[in-house]
C-alpha cells in the first residue's frame, strides 16, 4: 500500500466500470470464499459478518475524519505559505523541515511515539498521527500547486485591479485544485494503508482482521483483511479520481 | 502640453538590494488620445517606468498623476481598475472562458451581468471574432493572434482612458504581429485612448508612436518627440546610433503621398485625336501618355508608336497595373515605382480617379522635405564607425 496508487490514476477515457468492477469482484470474492472454507472458532469470530462491517466502518471513519481533519489544516498551511510575506518566509522553511521529518518516520513509528507521547491508545491519537502523516503530500501539493500559476496570470489579474484576496479566490486557488486535489487523493489512499497498522494502538478497523490473522496464525483470515483493506483503497482512491474530474475547472 | 492625461514626476525606482536606481528622475507628460511609446535599450528600464504607472511596482520617489489627480498613494485596486493594462505574456486566465476573461474589470466595477454581456460581444465584434464562436471557448482554444486579441479587449473592457501596453505584440509571428498592429491603430482612431506602450523595436516605435520616448539607461530620456523630428532631428549621438543606419528609408515610412507635391502626367482620353495626343507626347517631357477612361481612371501607358497604328487606344500600350492613394506612404510609392515599368507610380482618389504621379523627381524632393539628408546622416555615421557593435546590441534588446 504505498502513494503510488494515485501515479497510475490518470483518467482513463474509457472503461470507467473497470474499477468498480474489480472493487466488487475482489469483495464479492472474499464473502464467497470465506463462506466456502470450513471455518474454525478463531476465523469465525474474526471473519463475522458484523466484525467485517463494523471494522470497515471504523477504517473508514478513521480515514475520513483524518483526512478531513488534514485538509482543513494543511490546504491554509500552504496557502498561508505562498503569501509573500515576512511570516511565510519566516515559518516556511521549518514547517516544511518538520512535515518532511513526519513524513520519512515509518508510520507505525509516529503511531508508536504518539501513544508514548500521550500515553493513549484508541481512535484520537490514532486520527492524531494519521493527521501529521498525510500533512506533508496536502502541503506540498498545495504549495505546488499554487506556485505552479503562471506568472504572467497573476501580474495581469493584479494589474487589473483584483484585490490581493481576488487574486487568490478566482485565479490561484482555481488553477491549483488539480495539483491539490491529487495531494488529497494521495493522503486518502496513504491513510486507509497507516489506518490499518493504527490497529496495533487499538484503533479498531480492518487492522483488527489483518492482524488478528497473523497473532492467531490464521491465513485465511489474513488475507481476508488483506483484499479487504486493498479493495478499501481502489474504492477511495476511484472516488478520489472521480472527484479531481469532476472539480477541475474547465479550461485547464 | 496642458491637457496631459499622464504626469510622471521625478519618478525614481530603486529595487530592493540594489544600488542603482532602474528608473532615475523620471519626468514625463502623456498628452491624453496619443499613442507614447517607450523604446530603449534592454535593461533601460522601459517596463519598470510603465508599471510604476498603474503602480504593479511601486516607485522608491516620484509622484504619478492621472487625469490630473495625484494617484501616487492612492488605492492601487481602484487605480488599477481605471487604466487597461497588456502584458507581452497576455496572461489570460486559462480556467475563465473568454466571455469571463473579457468580463474582468467590469465585474470589479459590478457591472450588472446584461450591460457585460453587450460589451463583451461588442469588443469581440471589434477585433473580428465572432461572438457566437468564441465567447464561451477557453484560452486553449484559440491562436496565439486571437489570444492577443482578448487581451487587448480585456484591457478595454470598462471603457479606461488609458492603456499601458508593455510589447503587446512582442510574442507572435512577423505577420499576424504585423496584421494586429495595423487592426489597433485603426481601433485607436476610433477610441482616442492615451496609450503608453513599450517595445525594443525601433521600427514597431515609428509605425505606432505619435511621439516616441527614446530612453537611455535608468530610464533617460534622450529624446521624447514626434518620430518626424526623432528621425530628421535626433537630438544625440545616441538616438541616431538607436535609431540605426536606415533612418533615411525609415523616414519614407513617415511621410504620406498626399503630403508631397505630385508630378502632373500628360493624360489621354480614348475620344482625342491621335494628331493632338501625338503633339502633347512630343511637348511633353515625359515617353507615354496615360490614358484615362471616361470616369478619369488611368487604364494604360501609350507609347509614340501606340499612337501610329489605327487600333483602339483602349487596346494598344500597356495596361497600367497597380496605383496608390494619398494615405500610402512614400516608402509604397518607391516599392510601386520599382515595380512598375516606367519609374512611376499613379496616384488615385477614393473613386480612382487619376490625381498625380510620383516618380523619383517627387521621391527626391520628398527627402529633402524631410529635413536631414541622407548624406549627412551617413558622415554622421562613419565619425563613429566604433558604434556598430553596440549599435546592434541596443536594436536587438
Ligand atoms: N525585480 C527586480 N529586482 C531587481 N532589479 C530589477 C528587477 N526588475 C528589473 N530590474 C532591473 O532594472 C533594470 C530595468 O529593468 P526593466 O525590466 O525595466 O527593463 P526593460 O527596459 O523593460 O528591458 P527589456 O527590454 O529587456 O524588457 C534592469 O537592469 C533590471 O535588471
Ligand atoms: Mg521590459
Amino acid at each position: 500500500m504505498s502513494a503510488s496508487a494515485t501515479d497510475t490514476a490518470g483518467r482513463s477515457s474509457g472503461g470507467i466500470w473497470i474499477r468498480p468492477a474489480l472493487i466488487a469482484a475482489i469483495v464479492i470474492a472474499v464473502f464467497v470464499w470465506i463462506n466456502a472454507v470450513e471455518l474454525d472458532s478463531i476465523e469465525q469470530r474474526l471473519l463475522a459478518t458484523d466484525a467485517i462491517v463494523s471494522a470497515v466502518v471504523r477504517h473508514i471513519q478513521l480515514v475520513v475524519i483524518s483526512t478531513v481533519t488534514v485538509v482543513a489544516l494543511a490546504v491554509p498551511a500552504g496557502i498561508a505559505l505562498t503569501r509573500r510575506n515576512l511570516l511565510s518566509r519566516a515559518l516556511g522553511p521549518p514547517i516544511l523541515a518538520i512535515a518532511n521529518a513526519g513524513q520519512a518516520v515509518p508510520s507505525l513509528g509516529i503511531l508508536v511515539l504518539i501513544a508514548v507521547l500521550f500515553r493513549a491508545l484508541g481512535f484520537w491519537p490514532t486520527i492524531f498521527a494519521l493527521v501529521l502523516y498525510a500533512f506533508l503530500p496536502i502541503l506540498r501539493n498545495t504549495i505546488v500547486g499554487i506556485e505552479q500559476v503562471d506568472e504572467s496570470v497573476i501580474e495581469s489579474a493584479v494589474g487589473m485591479g483584483m484585490t490581493k484576496r481576488g487574486v487568490l479566490r478566482k485565479i490561484e486557488l482555481p488553477l491549483a485544485v488539480p495539483v491539490v486535489l491529487a495531494g488529497i487523493r494521495t493522503a486518502l489512499v496513504i491513510n486507509v494503508g497507516t489506518a490499518t497498522v493504527a490497529t496495533l494502538v487499538n484503533s479498531g478497523g480492518l487492522g483488527d482482521i489483518v492482524y488478528g490473522g497473523i497473532v492467531q496464525s490464521r491465513s485465511t483470515v489474513l488475507w481476508a483483511g488483506a483484499l479487504l483493506v486493498a479493495a478499501l483503497a481502489l474504492a477511495i482512491d476511484f472516488l478520489g479520481g472521480l472527484a479531481e474530474d469532476k472539480l477541475r475547472p474547465k479550461g485547464i | 502640453m496642458a491637457d496631459s492625461m499622464i504626469k510622471l514626476e521625478e519618478l525614481t525606482k530603486v529595487y530592493e538590494g540594489t544600488e542603482e536606481p532602474a528608473v532615475a528622475d523620471l519626468s514625463m507628460d502623456v498628452p491624453e488620445g496619443e499613442i507614447v511609446v517607450l523604446v530603449g535599450p534592454s535593461g533601460c528600464g522601459k517596463t519598470t517606468t510603465m508599471k510604476m504607472i498603474n503602480r504593479v511596482i511601486e516607485p522608491t520617489s516620484g509622484r504619478i498623476f492621472l487625469e490630473g489627480e495625484d494617484v501616487t498613494s492612492t488605492n492601487p485596486d481602484l487605480l488599477r481598475r481605471r487604466i487597461g493594462y497588456v502584458i507581452q505574456q497576455i496572461g489570460l486566465f486559462p480556467h475563465m472562458s473568454i466571455r469571463d476573461n473579457v468580463a474582468t474589470v467590469p465585474r470589479l466595477l459590478d457591472w450588472d451581468e446584461h450591460k457585460i454581456d453587450d460589451r463583451v460581444d461588442e469588443l469581440l465584434e471589434l477585433v473580428g471574432m465572432d461572438p457566437g464562436r468564441f465567447r464561451g471557448r477557453y484560452p486553449r482554444e484559440l491562436s496565439g493572434g486571437q489570444r492577443q486579441r482578448i487581451g487587448v479587449i480585456r484591457a478595454l473592457a470598462a471603457d479606461p482612458p488609458v492603456m499601458l501596453m508593455d510589447e503587446p505584440f512582442g510574442a507572435i509571428d512577423p505577420i499576424t504581429r504585423e496584421r494586429l498592429q495595423n487592426e489597433f491603430l485603426r481601433l485607436q482612431a476610433d477610441i482616442k485612448k492615451t496609450i503608453v506602450f513599450v517595445t525594443h523595436d525601433i521600427d514597431e516605435a515609428i509605425k505606432m508612436g505619435d511621439r516616441i520616448a527614446i530612453l537611455q539607461d535608468q530610464s533617460i530620456i534622450a529624446q521624447f518627440d514626434t518620430p518626424e523630428e526623432i528621425l530628421t532631428n535626433p537630438a544625440s549621438q545616441f538616438v541616431s546610433d538607436f535609431v540605426g543606419s536606415g533612418a533615411a528609408l525609415k523616414r519614407m515610412n513617415l511621410t504620406r503621398v498626399g503630403e508631397v507635391t505630385l508630378k502632373d502626367w500628360p493624360t489621354a482620353r480614348s475620344d482625342e485625336k491621335r494628331d493632338t495626343l501625338r503633339n502633347r507626347l512630343d511637348d511633353a517631357e515625359q515617353d507615354q501618355l496615360l490614358l484615362l477612361d471616361d470616369d478619369g481612371r488611368p487604364r494604360r501607358w501609350l507609347h509614340a508608336q501606340d499612337l501610329r497604328t489605327d487600333d483602339e487606344l483602349t487596346s494598344v500600350g500597356e495596361e497600367v497595373h497597380g496605383v496608390i492613394s494619398a494615405n500610402s506612404t512614400i516608402a509604397d510609392a518607391l516599392d510601386q515605382m520599382l515595380r512598375s515599368h516606367y519609374g512611376t507610380a499613379v496616384v488615385v482618389d477614393d473613386d480612382d480617379r487619376y490625381t498625380g504621379a510620383v516618380d523619383m523627381a517627387v521621391v527626391l524632393a520628398a527627402a529633402e522635405a524631410m529635413g536631414q539628408s541622407a548624406g549627412a546622416d551617413a558622415q554622421h555615421r562613419l565619425a563613429d564607425a566604433d558604434v556598430e557593435t553596440t549599435d546592434e546590441e541596443q536594436v536587438s534588446g
